[in-house]
């Protein structure tokens, strides 16, 4: 990997991938549980599949996104220090919620 | 006019730029891109609520079972929907296929219907 740039590439790609199987089975799942009651919802969670695959879902979008929001602040942004203010800004947001709502997935289950 | 003729071309101006298909398509890839940020933002926010306990979790279910709720919703499907769809057009051609003018157009085609009927499938379903 000597190339950044082709690194960054290939991993969006990479999980764009793994994300088409993890999308679909989470948006069926997430648009039928936040219509049900509460108990029924940390019973989902607390089936340990379910669980790991949400988290990985999770992760690895968080993951395609940051790779995806920086290409648009390199297209967008012309001056380069309000850009890597931008890519920090994000960097800090796509780490932060997604740790927050694991710790969060944790409490559910708890 | 016969002037801005000789000029060098310009990057696309988009107030004056003549709207196709692919590049219609294109931009609202990067726009669906967005959309799904706030989305996945919102769905952390609904396991965040889930975790601070029933009380709190009321409060977002207000919400989520509103006419705004359900309307931002269905919002989010489609553009989850149209992402993921012209992913796969994306991934296609980064393997080489579809280039073609006509392939494109069709393949665009085809995937701007199948987020509409993706988007109805997911809330007829469930």
């Amino acid at each position: 990997m000597k190339n950044i740039a082709v690194t960054k590439w290939i991993l969006q790609r990479v999980s764009a991938v793994i994300l088409l199987p993890l999308l679909l089975w989470f948006l069926f799942i997430f648009l039928n549980l936040v219509k049900q009651d509460y108990q029924n919802i940390v019973l989902f969670f607390q089936d340990d599949i379910k669980f790991i695959i949400t988290l990985v879902f999770l992760i690895i979008s968080f993951f395609h996104m940051k790779i995806g929001m920086s290409e648009i602040f390199e297209d967008y942004i012309q001056n380069s220090r309000y850009k890597s203010v931008a890519n920090l800004l994000m960097t800090a947001f796509a780490t932060v919620l997604p740790l927050l709502t694991i710790v969060s997935l944790f409490f559910i289950i708890k | 006019m016969e002037n801005q003729n000789k000029n060098n071309p310009l990057s696309p101006h988009l107030q004056v730029y003549k709207w196709q298909l692919s590049s219609l398509l294109s931009i609202t890839h990067r726009l669906t891109s967005v959309i799904n940020t706030l989305g996945i933002t919102f769905i952390c926010f609904w396991i965040i609520f889930l975790a601070m306990g029933e009380d709190w979790y009321k409060y977002f279910s207000l919400f989520s079972n509103s006419f705004l709720g359900k309307f931002v919703l269905i919002g989010f499907t489609w553009s989850f929907s149209y992402h993921l769809l012209n992913g796969i057009r994306h991934l296609c051609w980064d393997l080489g296929y579809g280039y073609e003018i006509k392939t494109a157009n069709l393949s665009g085609i085809f995937v701007l219907t199948s987020s509409f009927i993706l988007t109805l499938l997911f809330w007829i379903i469930l």
